[in-house]
């Protein structure tokens, strides 16, 4: 792969650009959301203690001051302390990352292990009566909400089989469940992605070719449509990854997962902003940072792609 | 004819269910009867439509569906092949018999090293290691004449000029030594200059094995070819020696071809092109397929004329030119 610095430098400035774009978003709608003092202070405070607490966090300041001093801090991860324990909200968020990451990565792995080959078998023969049988079964998972199949888990394998715990974070046996839960958000739909690109896949002349050369159907499929097939599918898992946090919010409220999506859902609650700003942050940056790697293992993987930079 | 044959044809029928739903077939390779020797060079030459492609890809169990084999046989080495099942074809395509396509851009997997392909094709038919694949795999490339094979194993097909992923076509379809080769059309894609070189490297590679080459470039087919059979409309409707087929047209839509190739005549007056258009391989056609377009048409072209001896060759014509004719 060839290094391009014109388009490193390209890609930080549309970082730069992206992130300011979410802080100020952030800022002002922390703004909309009423008297941050008031919430602060709760509603049995006096007006003494409301008017401290202004002159404490800044609020009685000017709009712009405060906005300014805002970057300024953003700029050394001072997101402030949490309302609810006095922590510092970033070292608060990036505890949960790790979880989070965690969980991701799995439910990843677990669609990649359930869509690949199935939906290389569906798309391989796709009027074959069983295949049509699979799609439609296929279709009708993707419209099951992500928390439903969550729960149907959770009454079969924790509650009836008693297999896997339901709950918690410690442990191989606790990750099963949520994974299965998140990688229900995006196998359905990346399947059908896998089947409609090899059954496109196979009506290519390279496929006549190889046919020609004496492939048989299990080399065809594997060997010449599906690396094809994959490229389309790839640039899918890149562009859901921020659909999967979003899951992630549901699935790690469900199994009690100590994770961003659980802590910003309680931050949310208590109108945490400290907490809510840092969370959206990170999140945005882990978005951004796996489009990036998406591009780059799109170049990696697509041999037409890879004398262009990144 | 002479040698050995190693391929025949027999009254073959491709047939294809009618577009428009009515349950009818039409026969896109409609009783096509051909033979093949050893070492020969057979050209089969038609416009887009004429079932040449068909008939190639049947050669090869390829026929696309819905359509199949409805009649006739086909005989590889005397190996019935038509009712063969898919897993026999698959051992005999790319060891007794392989194919060159048109377009060797779409033709050869984007995501796939030339040298994966290569290895791939080697040791699908012969049990040997990668390191020995390889070596014959290097061969290939440098038989067909390609420059720094070491460096091509490892390139992709973009990588590669049209002429040299032609040559990569090539070496494909001879890795094996299949002692058929059909080439499809194998330097419509390429300019010119490429066109010759390409021309030059199937008939120097082709000492051993017999070639069915397909095109409806009647110029291409008189470079390589000593038989000559001219389809239209799924049929054979002329077929002979290159040369008498050349100089002596006896079928009229064979003169007419000959007419509509460009040369350096300057004598020659102007391009003649054959009036109207083939008649769609779909319609059913009584008769002689080529009357609609055929000056020498007359009430007995609305029998279907069979193929018959004609002055040394076969025609499938009522009216066909006398010896002493000559092409416009």
């Amino acid at each position: 792969m060839s290094f391009d610095a014109r388009a490193v430098v390209r890609r930080i400035g549309v970082l730069a650009v992206f992130l300011l774009s979410v802080v100020t978003l952030l800022f002002f709608l922390l703004q909309l959301t009423g008297d941050p003092a008031e919430v602060m202070v709760g509603d049995s405070g006096t007006p003494e203690q409301l008017e401290q607490v202004r002159k404490q966090y800044g609020f009685d300041r000017p709009l712009a001051e405060q906005y300014v001093r805002y970057l300024v801090n953003l700029a050394q991860f001072d997101f402030g302390v949490s309302f609810a324990n006095d922590q510092p909200a970033f070292s608060l968020v990036m505890d949960r990352v790790g979880p989070t990451l965690l969980l991701t990565f799995l439910s990843i792995i677990a669609t990649l292990a359930i869509a690949v080959p199935l939906g290389a078998w569906l798309g391989a023969r796709p009027d074959a009566p069983e295949r049509i049988a699979g799609g439609i079964a296929v279709y009708i998972a993707q419209g099951v909400p992500g928390f439903v199949a969550g729960l149907l888990m959770i009454q079969l394998f924790a509650v009836h089989l008693r297999w896997l715990p339901s709950i918690g974070h410690e442990g191989v046996a606790t990750w099963i469940l949520p994974t299965l839960t998140l990688a229900s958000f995006l196998a359905p739909k990346l399947t059908r992605v896998v089947a409609a690109n090899v059954t496109e896949a196979m009506r290519e002349d390279y496929i006549r070719t190889a046919r020609a050369s004496g492939a048989g159907p299990s080399g065809l499929l594997w060997r010449h449509a599906l690396p094809n097939a994959l490229l389309g599918a790839t640039a899918l898992v890149g562009a859901q990854f921020a659909f999967l946090i979003s899951g992630a919010v549901i699935t790690e409220v469900i199994f009690a997962w100590p994770g961003l999506g659980w802590l910003l859902v309680k931050a949310t609650t208590t109108l945490d902003f400290p907490v809510i700003q840092a969370a959206v942050f990170v999140i945005a940056v882990l978005v951004f940072a796996v489009n990036t790697l998406t591009d780059v293992l799109f170049r990696f993987i697509d041999p037409r792609l890879r004398t262009k930079g990144i | 004819m002479s040698g050995e044959e190693v391929l025949s044809v027999d009254d073959l029928r491709v047939s294809f269910p009618a577009r428009n739903g009515s349950g009818a077939n039409f026969n896109a390779v409609d009783g096509v009867s051909l033979s093949l020797a050893r070492g020969e060079t057979l050209g089969i030459v038609g416009e887009s439509g004429s079932g040449k492609t068909m008939l190639a890809l049947s050669a090869m169990g390829l026929v696309p569906k819905p359509g199949r084999i409805t009649s006739g046989s086909i005989t590889l080495r005397n190996r019935r092949i038509d009712d063969l099942g898919e897993r026999d074809l698959c051992d005999l395509r790319g060891r007794e018999i392989g194919m060159v396509f048109q377009d060797p851009m779409t033709s050869l997997n984007p995501v796939r090293r030339v040298g994966a392909l290569l290895v791939e094709a080697i040791r699908r038919h012969n049990k040997v290691g990668k390191d020995e694949a390889r070596c014959r795999a290097l061969d290939a490339l440098r038989a067909v004449g390609i420059p720094s094979p070491e460096a091509r194993l490892r390139a992709y097909p973009h990588e590669l000029s049209g002429g040299l992923r032609q040559r990569v076509m090539i070496a494909l379809a001879l890795v094996n030594h299949p002692p058929v080769i059909i080439a499809d059309e194998p330097t419509t894609a390429l300019d010119t200059t490429i066109q010759a070189q390409i021309l030059g490297l199937l008939r120097e590679r082709l000492s051993d094995a017999a070639l069915i080459l397909i095109t409806h470039d009647l110029g291409v087919a008189a470079e390589l070819c000593d038989r000559i059979a001219v389809m239209y409309y799924g049929r054979i409707v002329e077929a002979g020696s290159a040369e008498s087929i050349l100089s002596r047209p006896r079928h009229p839509y064979t003169a007419g071809l000959l007419a509509a190739v460009p040369n350096f005549d300057f004598g020659r007056p102007t391009l003649v092109p054959i009036p109207g258009a083939p008649p769609d391989p779909s319609t059913p056609v009584n008769g002689c397929a080529f009357q609609e377009r055929c000056q020498r048409r007359t009430p007995i072209c609305a029998t279907k004329p069979l193929l018959r001896e004609h002055t040394g060759g076969l025609v499938a014509c009522a009216h066909p030119a006398e010896e002493e004719t000559i092409h416009a």
